[in-house]
């Protein structure tokens, strides 16, 4: 069989080629998410213990004014470990949330490596981590300004370093006492100083360790959420290697159904059905370790390349240099081959069924084959029946296990039944073409069998993408809420002791990137818990810039709205408290309620106004004359969507400053998430798009390949009378007809899933969060499966089209 | 006088050439063959094995390129033809049985039979599935026709073939070794039914075979011996 076996290799070498295309991307992308996980586990282990080397103890548990009255107290002997985000503005540009961070008293407590200049010595100096340096191009002697408003400070570039652990990483670093500047700032976290000699007392809740357990337990946790995290991209490399045994037990059954004359002739001259099937599983073997090897090759080159990437794009993630991870090579090996010896294993048994009598009969290989056996039907309905009844439970107790036994079963059910369910699609969309595509549908179903199998591949990657896309545009619809209700106003400009005059207003809305600015009248009140006296104002008609509608300004009576973000630390006040209001002589209790994205302003209701001054008449809410003590207090601005947040904030800030304004804004914060919510978003299209590539491999091999089958067919129909231009036409519109059902049928599926999905456990992560159904996207990528469909049969349509009829008819 | 010539011929080939591969490998499968075929004639080509028949005929049906010299049919010089011009002739003036693999799998028996009409863009009225049945009828397969191929009999599928091939009232009608996979019985009611088509409806028929008693149905039989007619 030796002689067979190679022979077959030499001829088929070709078809095979989609088959190991499958193989190599799924197993490159278990080992390049090897590679990536030992990556980020040693960049995160890497030199982890370093702030801590030369303590005697790790004191953990403590908050940012305890770290500090720490360090005060102990002087030399503590080294904080920390960072506040602050923005950060370098050679016109704009950084925000930059982690600042501290470089230790004593020289000997520090931990970051120089690699030029010197370390900060006094407050105005800084140094910068060397990736940040790289890429933000700052260099010693430079200035940055860092923080804003009253806390901003303009510091000095004295040095570049290296910065070992990530844990304690910061893009800069300014000596103690400038950071100790930032006390006040919200971000500034600072949970854990390393201690020389004696710790002394503590404040509860603290805990103090010996730098080795600490140390050690830390790296245990890492190591847990980096492995959560690699069990998130298996995920994905589960569905791509599913995907490829699809694509391969396809390929398999093509070739092994073209060739099962010849391995009836084999039988027909002795050879006994165990070795036609060991010659048939060897050439799997064959394909799967070619393909295999291939596949670790190609993660290993993707993983390293992609950290190397990583390192040079996002200075903040340090990726460590990975070791190759052995056995992550090993178990991709393993996997792509046991997968493509597995998916070859059923189209084996068929063949060894055909009985060497076969070979005899010419056309028994292109006979009819059945849609399915009973078995497989009743077996398809039971599945169809049982999915959806768990996606059920799996909505109704928001169970996440149900949800996924539940698409799992559908998902078989569909599967199974894709002999009789896709036919019927493709039938039912070919009758809208003209003659030639009544051919091409008849080619389409003649094997049901097939038809749902070339189909498979492209009906899973479709329906992960859709649903991820759906699901995707639906949590960033709710996240894209929550955040208009956390940043309800672009910027506001407020002052406790100023009023806003109209001049400033028309000169605001005449400013460019302002597309909406609304005065906001009240008057200027002390409330208790508050150090100073506030604008307490009320705005019916804050939905015309607000990005929530207005809702934060729709303040029920005997409640006062307080932006805590605004007020920040200077907040002694929590929801529910009652406060009293003092407006000159009148008093009133409120409750306070909370919210963010405002500015210094309390907001109450136009009657709570009316009521504090006085006035029997409502609030004015247009610009009119405002009477008895009511002022304009702030001045709430909209952004137009392409302003640059820089500009217009810097803009707005000289605008402000002359009279006496503060601007707070909600832009910089925006603009922030903003960018996360891209990167999660391209991260999983990303890890789709290998599944995605894997399944249009597939179908563009199983059409190719279909193609190739029909040669003599192609010859009969050219010899009756149809030109190239129709064969051509003909193989294309089957392709396409092939492509769009299955490219339909999974966005229907994915949709289906994405909204369970949606109901099991979106809705109560994300409270109010509704479905939304991208269908641009959706679209998009029917298009894109069905042109890749087309663009998979031109090729080999045009091979055929290009024989001679006298020629395709010879041809066995 | 020329034209009336051709009119009495239903195709012609004048120093027809056939050479496959270059070289080393170079076959001379037809040698300048020279060939007139009444119109309202069967002719039969015999020959040896590897003699050049299946390419003479491929040749004269354009199916293929000839290398060399010229083939007409119906006065029509195929080289001058380019692909789609010569699909569409072959549509609507040649018919063809082959030896095997006529019918395409996907397709019932009547959907074969009418095929070229559909191709041609033709309406598939009823009269042409009148016309259909009638054939199917003459050849005693009016029974069968909503079978597939892979449930007939090879006599079954080559009457079939021949019905489509008939159905369009070609000028020319090929058949390459039509009865090489039957058995007797079955042979004689084909080559009776081929001999009917030019007896009766006055086809003209070119049938490549290498038997005796089946080229004893023929007007006229065209030895050919090395590429040449001998
Ligand atoms: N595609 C090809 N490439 C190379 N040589 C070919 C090709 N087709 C036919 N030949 C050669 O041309 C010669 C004539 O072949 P042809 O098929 O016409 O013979 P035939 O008379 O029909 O034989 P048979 O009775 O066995 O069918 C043979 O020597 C054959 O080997
Ligand atoms: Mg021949």
């Amino acid at each position: 069989m030796r002689t067979v076996l190679l022979a077959s290799l030499r001829v088929h070498v070709r078809r095979y080629l989609a088959a190991a295309i499958a193989v190599v991307a799924g197993v490159a992308f278990v080992v390049a998410v090897g590679v990536l996980t030992s990556g980020a586990r040693s960049g995160l282990m890497d030199g982890f213990g370093a702030p801590y080397r030369d303590a005697d103890h790790v004191v953990s548990g403590l908050g940012a004014g305890a770290a500090i009255a720490l360090a005060e107290r102990l002087g030399p002997n503590a080294s904080p470990i920390g960072r506040a985000m602050l923005p950060m503005r370098s050679g016109g540009r704009l950084f925000p949330d930059t982690a600042v961070g501290p470089v230790a008293v004593a020289q000997e407590m520090r931990w970051q490596k120089l690699v030029s200049g010197s370390f900060p010595a006094r407050e105005g100096e800084a140094v910068v981590d060397t990736w940040v340096a790289r890429s933000r191009e700052i260099a010693v002697g430079d200035r940055i300004l860092v923080g804003e408003g009253a806390a901003a400070a303009d510091l000095r570039v004295v040095g570049v370093v290296e910065s070992p652990s990530t844990s304690a990483q910061a893009s800069v670093y300014v000596s103690w006492a400038q950071l100790v500047r930032w006390r006040d700032e919200p971000t500034l976290s600072l949970n854990r100083v390393a201690v020389r000699g004696e710790v002394g007392a503590l404040p509860a809740g603290a805990r103090v360790q010996p730098p080795e357990e600490f140390v050690t337990e830390k790296q245990a946790e890492l190591n847990n959420r980096v492995d959560a995290l690699s069990a998130m991209l298996l995920l994905f490399a589960g569905v791509a290697l599913v995907v490829s045994v699809l694509v391969i037990a396809n390929t398999f059954s093509i070739l092994f159904a073209q060739r099962s004359r010849d391995f009836a002739l084999l039988r027909c001259v002795g050879a006994t059905r165990r070795q036609v099937v060991g010659a048939v599983l060897r050439e799997a073997a064959v394909v799967g370790v070619l393909a295999s090897l291939a596949g670790v090759l190609a993660g290993i080159g993707a993983g390293y390349g992609l950290l190397a990437l990583i390192n040079a794009l996002a200075p903040a993630i340090t990726m460590g240099s990975a070791a190759v991870p052995v056995p992550w090579l090993l178990g991709g090996f393993a996997t792509g081959l046991v997968v493509t010896v597995v998916a070859a294993w059923s189209p084996a048994r068929r063949v060894v069924r055909v009985s060497p009598l076969a070979a005899l009969r010419p056309e028994a290989a292109a006979g009819g084959h059945a849609a399915a056996g009973p078995a497989r039907l009743v077996l398809a309905v039971l599945l169809l029946a049982v999915g959806p009844a768990l996606l059920g439970v799996a909505m109704a107790q928001d169970d996440t296990a149900f949800l996924v036994a539940g698409g799992a079963t559908v998902f078989a059910g569909v599967l199974l039944f894709g002999p009789v369910l896709v036919p019927y699609l493709v039938r039912a969309a070919g009758g809208w073409l003209g003659p030639t595509g009544r051919l091409a549908t008849a080619n389409a179903v003649r094997n049901p069998r097939r038809t749902a199998t070339t189909t498979a591949s492209l009906l899973v990657g479709v329906t992960v993408t859709s649903a991820a896309l759906t699901g995707m545009a639906t949590t960033r619809a709710a996240l894209d809420e929550a955040r208009d209700r956390r940043h309800p106003v672009d910027a506001s400009l407020t002052s406790p002791r100023n009023q806003v005059t109209d001049g400033l207003v028309d000169r605001v809305r005449r400013t460019p990137g302002v597309e909406q600015a609304l005065p906001v009248y009240g008057v200027t009140a002390l409330v208790t818990g508050l150090d100073g006296p506030i604008p307490v104002v009320a705005a019916p008609d804050a939905g015309l810039v607000a990005r929530d509608g207005g809702a934060f300004a729709q303040v029920g009576p005997g409640e006062i709205r307080i932006d805590y973000a605004a007020f920040r630390k200077d907040l002694g006040l929590r929801p529910g408290d009652q406060v009293t209001v003092r407006a000159g002589e009148r008093v009133i209790v409120l409750r306070v309620v909370g919210g963010t994205g405002w500015g210094r302003v309390g907001v109450v209701s136009s009657e709570t106004l009316a009521t504090l001054t006085g006035l029997a008449r409502r609030v004015p809410s247009r610009p009119g004359a405002p009477t008895g003590g009511i002022e304009t207090q702030a001045l709430w601005i909209r952004a137009q969507a392409a302003a640059d947040p820089m500009r217009l904030v810097d803009a707005l800030d000289d605008l402000a400053d002359p009279a006496g304004l503060q601007v707070d804004n909600g832009l910089q914060a925006r603009e922030t998430e903003e960018q996360q919510l891209r990167v999660l978003t391209w991260s999983v299209l990303g890890l789709i798009a290998i599944a995605v590539v894997i399944a249009l491999a597939g179908i563009a091999n199983t059409l190719g390949l279909s193609v190739l089958e029909r040669a003599r067919e192609h010859a009969l129909l050219r010899a009756l009378g149809l030109t190239r231009g129709r064969l051509r036409r003909m193989l294309a519109a089957e392709a396409l007809l092939l492509s769009a059902v299955a490219a339909l049928l999974g966005t229907v599926i994915g949709v289906g899933f994405a909204w369970a999905g949606h109901e099991t456990f979106v809705t109560r992560a994300l409270a109010g969060a509704t479905l939304r159904v991208p269908w641009p996207s959706l679209g998009a990528v029917v298009v894109i499966a069905a042109l890749a469909g087309l663009l998979a049969a031109v090729l080999p349509a045009r091979r055929a089209a290009r024989v001679t009829p006298a020629a395709g008819l010879t041809l066995d | 006088m020329m034209r009336a010539a051709q009119d009495a011929l239903a195709a012609g080939a004048r120093n027809l050439t056939k050479t496959y591969g270059r070289g080393e490998t170079e076959v001379h499968a037809l040698r300048g063959v020279d060939l007139d075929l009444p119109r309202g004639g069967f002719t039969a080509i015999m020959g040896p094995s590897g003699s050049g028949k299946s390419t003479l005929m491929h040749c004269l049906a354009g199916l293929d390129q000839a290398s060399d010299g010229t083939v007409t049919v119906a006065g029509i010089d195929l080289g001058s033809l380019d692909d789609d011009a010569l699909t569409v002739f072959r549509r609507d003036h040649i018919g063809f049985v082959f030896q095997a693999f006529n019918l395409l799998p996907m397709l019932t028996a009547l959907q074969n039979i009418v095929l070229p009409l559909e191709l041609g863009g033709r309406r598939v009225d009823d009269a042409a599935r009148e016309r259909a049945h009638l054939l199917a009828e003459t050849l005693g397969v009016a029974d069968r026709l909503g079978h597939r191929p892979a449930e007939l009999s090879g006599g079954q599928q080559q009457r079939i073939a021949i019905a489509r091939a008939l159905v369009t009232e070609p000028d020319l009608l090929f058949a390459d070794e039509p009865t090489g996979n039957l058995d007797s019985t079955s042979s004689a009611e084909v080559l009776g039914h081929l001999r009917r088509s030019v007896s009766e409806l006055g086809q003209t028929v070119v049938m490549v075979t290498h038997e005796r008693d089946a080229a004893a149905y023929a007007d006229d039989v065209i030895t050919l011996q090395d590429g040449r007619i001998a």
